[in-house]
């Protein structure tokens, strides 16, 4: 038997396989496909303070390997997630991780303190500092490292819940970030969030989504996630790190431990195959036996240079 | 809800226009209602990377047929699938016609490949009318399918090739302005074009007839977690493919008003 536990500071994983914010719904909605209680964890669809309704239409659109989003951050609220969404969660058992988003400072306190009030079933939040389709509260808001930190530090005063702050790379050096963010107060990290990206229909001459650009997601991210990952697992072997970014079969989730990752979440495969997340964990499962591999600690960050040492 | 790997029994082009692929499956045909579909991927790998949603066309037991036009890439690849090749696929998905339509008459609409759901939909629960648009008569199905309905059928295509030259709601509001025609008694569901059905929903607002429209919105789960394919009605955006894609026509305002908010 492999063990597959994955330890966290103070937080403890079942194993390291669990979803990316925004493709797996706010509560059971795959159950048809999906054990929920089999997952490390679940993190849900970014929460705001207020309702948002979302981005008119079209809000997707498919590219090579790959589709680029614009939704807008859509979502009923948090009082609704409260009310309706934590107790499914603690109900079942299953290790939640909520991802928030705020339009100032002062939202990301309040929910803050509001979730905190819950955090006997919560594992951890998730910060959304860089959620490529809204004005507020995205990249464009956050472009300065200035305001991560004077975020986190807001949500740090606010809470005890361990903290992940969801990082872009359009923000600069994400070394520098990362750094930042851990400093403000920042328990882990996650790498990465979508790239904005474009597509044109050329007979209209419109972009192929409302927005004009969405956030670029799939296998085509892959690469450029896992680079990201390993740097700062480098330079950072003590920051726990989700990480994301077009991951979709088992084998795509080795590579991501093996640069270093804690925690692998599964995307916009959800969207391909519901049933990802089972068959990633085990496909991983599976590996580590022919491999001989005990404990799943064996193969985190366990990359082999060309290089001797 | 299911996800499997289905074989091709047949695929084949019907007319100028249409492809029907057939395959079996106990789970994808049991329980199905007219006006739901299922999400294929067309074929193994990251290219294309989304499936494709598809209605439902006929069900024979456990074997299951979809009527499709090429539109892009995924149909396409779809239409060079032979018989014995593999599949993935997944149903049945969102919410189809109304079956009890509050004992009012049925009046379908078809557009199309809008069509072959409505088809379906006569098939399982009869009609008192069906009206049909194309535009020539290469992609008219095959009367044999249609006539059997014992239902007043009308035809119209644009460029008069079969039946009525115009488009499909010229018939449909020349009736409805009859001195006997009872809006009260009639319950319209429709498919087809975009165009069209907001024109047969501005023409039954307007002789006040009740009915109901399946949507096509660009999808990429059809399971209702990615939110791309909203339909905005007077509750808000709304996932066409877990609360749709069939909307009663007072729950979507005009296309036109949808970006408003």
């Amino acid at each position: 038997m492999v063990d597959l536990t994955t330890k966290i500071g103070p937080l403890r994983f079942k194993n390291p396989v669990t979803v990316a914010s925004g493709t797996f719904g706010v509560k059971d909605e795959l159950k048809d496909f999906v054990d929920y209680q089999k997952l490390g964890a679940v993190i849900t669809k970014t929460i705001t303070l207020h309702p948002r309704p979302g981005n008119p239409m079209p809000r997707i659109c498919e590219t090579p390997a790959g589709m680029l989003n614009a939704i807008g951050l859509q979502n009923k609220g948090l009082f609704e997630f409260v009310e309706n969404k934590i107790p499914y969660f603690r109900k079942n058992r299953i290790p939640l991780i909520v991802n928030i988003a705020g339009e100032s400072t002062a939202d990301f306190s309040r929910m803050a303190r509001a979730l905190d009030y819950h955090r006997k079933s919560i594992t951890a939040l998730e910060l959304n500092l860089s959620c490529p389709n809204v004005e507020a509260g995205g990249v464009r808001a956050i472009r300065e490292k200035k305001l991560i930190a004077k975020t986190i530090r807001a949500v740090r005063k606010n809470t005890r819940l361990f903290l992940f702050a969801k990082l872009s790379p359009e923000l600069g050096d994400v070394l520098e970030s990362v750094r930042e963010a851990v400093r403000a107060g920042a328990n882990g990290v996650s790498l990465i969030n979508t790239v904005r990206g474009m597509a044109i229909d050329i007979r209209s001459r419109r972009p192929r989504i409302w927005a004009g650009t969405g956030g670029l997601s799939g296998p085509a991210l892959r690469p450029i996630a896992l680079r990201y990952v390993y740097e700062v697992k480098q330079a950072m072997p003590q920051v726990p790190v989700i990480a994301s970014g077009g991951i979709t079969t088992w084998e795509d989730a080795v590579e991501f431990l093996i640069a270093g990752a804690d925690l692998v979440a599964v995307g916009t495969a959800n969207f391909v195959n519901p049933r990802a997340t089972m068959d990633i964990l085990s496909g991983v499962r599976v590996f580590c036996q022919k491999e001989k591999i005990k404990s799943i600690r064996e193969l985190r960050g366990s990359l082999v240079s060309y290089r001797r040492s | 809800m299911h996800d499997e790997t289905v074989t091709v029994l047949e695929n084949r082009k019907v007319n100028a226009k249409y492809f029907k692929i057939s395959f079996r499956s106990k789970h994808l045909a049991s329980g199905v209602e007219p006006g739901q579909f299922v999400q294929i991927k067309v074929r193994e790998g990251w290219d294309p990377f989304l499936r494709r949603p598809f209605s439902y066309y006929r069900i024979r037991g456990e074997r299951i047929e979809i009527l499709y036009e090429i539109l892009g890439r995924g149909s396409e690849l779809l239409s060079k699938l032979t018989k014995g090749d593999r599949l993935q696929v997944m149903g049945p998905l969102g919410r189809g016609f109304s079956r009890e339509i509050r004992g009012k008459k049925r009046i379908l609409v078809g557009g199309g490949v809008g069509v072959p759901p409505l088809v379906f939909l006569a098939e399982r629960y009869g009609c008192d009318r069906f009206y049909i648009g194309t535009k020539s008569r290469h992609e008219v199905m095959p009367l044999s399918e249609i006539r059997k309905f014992h239902s007043r059928v009308f035809h119209t295509t644009q460029d008069g090739s079969y039946g009525v030259r115009g488009l499909v709601t010229g018939p449909l509001e020349v009736w409805f302005k009859k001195d006997d025609f009872d809006p009260e008694a009639y319950f319209i569901q429709t498919c087809g074009p975009t165009r069209m059905m907001e024109r047969v929903m501005e023409i039954a607002s307007h002789f006040g007839v009740e009915g109901e429209a399946s949507w096509e919105e660009r999808m990429a789960c059809g399971v209702g977690v990615c939110l791309g394919c909203m339909v905005w009605t007077h509750y808000g955006w709304t996932c066409s493919c877990t609360e749709g894609p069939v909307f009663q026509f007072e729950e979507t305002p005009p296309r036109e008003t949808w970006a408003v908010r």
